[in-house]
């Protein structure tokens, strides 16, 4: 099977928010400031007047980062939380026993609780709504219109990632605790 | 079957149960309990009607009052465990008086402490099944849970065979039941130790020091509990085992305060983000100097060491203001592990980017915690009347 990542072009993000509402609407997440799977972090520029940074004003979208080696998989005590056949981390409701030590462990935020089924949740790179009918595209990569993102299999040398990935550099956040990101931010 | 030929009890009458001595004090205690009680059942009904927001917890600060409480009356669990099985575990004489009264408590505490988390974990039917169908064997929760199990039932037993007088049993359950209590709650140090995405919690601190500040909690309860059995007039006997406990109790306070020393200041030594800031704000706060330190450990140390131990009565009063201490160390222990912000930047319009993450416990859970010390109360006064739990000097250890 796949190994899904994705890579950002944070650079191009103009912080419209095309992709939480795409991802709000595909997911069916409610309304309200902690449910949310993904999300656009606002780096404020720096500096007093005149002497401000330009550079240090960007916008970097984020979400789960589909860890390889999940702190929230590890410290889920009935594995609720597993990997699925696309490495893509997943949370089954009917295990979950909402705990939220998940919450306690994930460093980047990711995991809200869903008022739905009353479990914890995450992005999900939208496997139930396209990975499942073969689709190779999320709702946030799709819709984005200044392409910043890039969605595919990274054990595929010739997808669109991984050559981005061999092209460019990249960061991934908190990689020194070593979850292993799956999500990029080419720099 | 007569049920009192397999487990010694006092047979009693609604009416005869609660005849208790009508002082003051008594009487007082009694509403107190109820009132407590009252207050947990009608936060419980709004839990049930609201769910989870009737809490104050947020997606960044998931934990909140109810997981401190729950920590709080586990640790006096595995502490009055500890500290009895120093007598009739390990044969220090000063201590085997203690032996039926601790394990009762311990057995209280935990119950207590089930009953409170019974309200935080979403689905705890799920719990019961999913922990046995398909255990995360990598997860501090999964142990700290089945090894809590486990040691309830021991020192279930233990009392078991204490309450039947049979030194061989209780002896044998009384070891297993303190290994795995001591498995259970280093663990439960571990749920917090092992979180590497939190540097002001992750490491080997907790594990150890959950041990150690629950010997601490079990000497506090040991003197709450002998100072409110015997009201202050206490037997020569009794007075020899309390003066021990003092002792015992200031070296205790001396370790822990050595502890949270180097634990501050490694914590703080270099500014590691996420650590030294936090270690910084926490113990400057006034819920670690004034909660913690100075009620927590400073009055009672101070009394321990200028009476050399033998300011029992007053060290009854003292364990008050130590276990409001201790109240506040697990109350901070949730709270600050929780105080740095996972996600650093700033993500709505409008807004500034995130300080320390904030939570304030609703009456909810107010009620639910507080109501829950009721709910110990009137365990203890029901196992008071219903068993025999003074230490007979007849008996042979
Ligand atoms: S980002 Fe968080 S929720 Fe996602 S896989 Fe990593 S630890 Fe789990
Ligand atoms: S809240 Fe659910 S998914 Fe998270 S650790 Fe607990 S059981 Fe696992
Ligand atoms: S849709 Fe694209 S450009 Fe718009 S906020 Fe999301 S990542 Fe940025």
């Amino acid at each position: 099977m796949a190994r899904y990542g994705m890579a950002l072009d944070y650079k191009s993000c103009i912080n419209c928010k095309a992709c939480e509402s795409a991802c709000k609407e595909e997911n069916g997440i409610l309304l309200g400031a902690d449910n949310h799977r993904i999300w656009v972090g606002v780096n404020e520029i720096e500096g007093l007047f005149p002497d401000l940074s330009i550079g240090s004003s960007n916008f970097q979208p984020s979400q789960c980062q589909q860890c390889d080696n999940a702190p929230c998989q590890s410290v889920c005590p009935t594995n609720a939380t597993y990997y699925d056949d696309n490495g893509v981390v997943r949370v089954n409701p009917d295990q979950c026993i909402l705990c939220t030590y998940c919450m306690q462990a994930c460093p980047y935020d990711a995991r809200y609780i869903d008022d739905r089924t009353v479990t914890v949740d995450k992005c999900n790179f939208c496997s139930d709504t396209r990975l499942i009918h073969g689709e190779t595209t999320t709702a946030c990569q799709a819709t984005c219109p200044t392409k910043v993102r890039i969605f595919g299999d990274l054990d595929d040398p010739e997808s669109e990632i991984s050559q981005t990935l061999r092209d460019r550099e990249h960061y991934s956040l908190k990689a020194h605790l070593g979850t292993k990101p799956k999500l990029f931010y080419l720099t | 079957m007569d049920l009192s030929k397999l487990v010694p009890f006092n047979k009693h009458t609604v009416r005869s149960f609660f005849d208790f001595e009508r002082s003051a004090l008594n009487i007082f205690m009694f509403w107190f309990s109820m009132g407590l009680v009252g207050m947990m059942l009608a936060g419980i009904g709004i839990y049930l009607i609201e769910g989870h927001h009737a809490y104050g917890v947020t997606r960044q600060h998931a934990w909140g009052l109810l997981i401190a409480m729950y920590v709080f009356f586990v640790v006096s669990s595995t502490g009055l465990c500890i500290m009895s099985s120093l007598g009739h575990v390990f044969n220090i004489k000063a201590f085997q008086i203690v032996g039926k009264r601790a394990i009762i408590g311990a057995i209280i505490t935990i119950l207590t402490g089930f009953a409170v988390i019974a309200f935080e974990i979403g689905h705890p039917v799920r719990m019961v099944i999913y922990n046995v169908l398909t255990p995360g064997l990598t997860s501090a929760i999964w142990w700290m849970g089945t090894l809590y199990g486990l040691y309830l039932f021991f020192i279930i037993l233990e009392f078991f065979f204490l309450n039947n007088a049979n030194h061989k049993f209780s002896k044998i359950f009384g070891l297993a039941g303190l290994v795995v209590g001591l498995a259970a709650h280093s663990n439960l140090g571990a749920v917090f130790g092992f979180l590497v995405a939190r540097p002001i919690a992750n490491g080997v601190f907790f594990p150890l020091y959950f041990i150690l500040s629950a010997m601490v909690t079990g000497s506090y309860l040991l003197f709450l509990i002998y100072g409110w059995r015997y009201k202050m007039k206490f037997p020569p006997e009794v007075k020899g085992f309390m003066v021990t406990l003092s002792q015992v109790l200031g070296l205790l306070l001396a370790i822990l305060m050595f502890f949270e020393v180097w634990r501050a200041l490694t914590a703080i030594y270099g500014h590691m983000p996420e650590r030294g800031d936090i270690a910084i704000h926490m113990i400057t706060s006034k819920n670690f100097l004034i909660g913690e330190f100075l009620l927590g450990m400073l009055i009672p140390f101070i009394i321990i060491v200028w009476s050399k131990g033998r300011a029992i009565k007053a060290m009854v009063y003292a364990s008050i203001t130590g276990m409001i201490g201790i109240f506040f160390m697990r109350y901070d222990l949730v709270h600050d592990t929780q105080l740095a912000p996972m996600m650093p930047l700033k993500i709505r319009e409008y807004s500034l980017p995130p300080g320390l993450v904030e939570y304030i416990p609703t009456a909810t859970e107010w009620m639910i915690s507080l109501g829950a010390i009721g709910l110990a109360f009137m365990m203890y006064y029901a196992a008071d009347r219903f068993f025999n739990l003074d230490h007979d000097p007849e008996e042979s250890h």
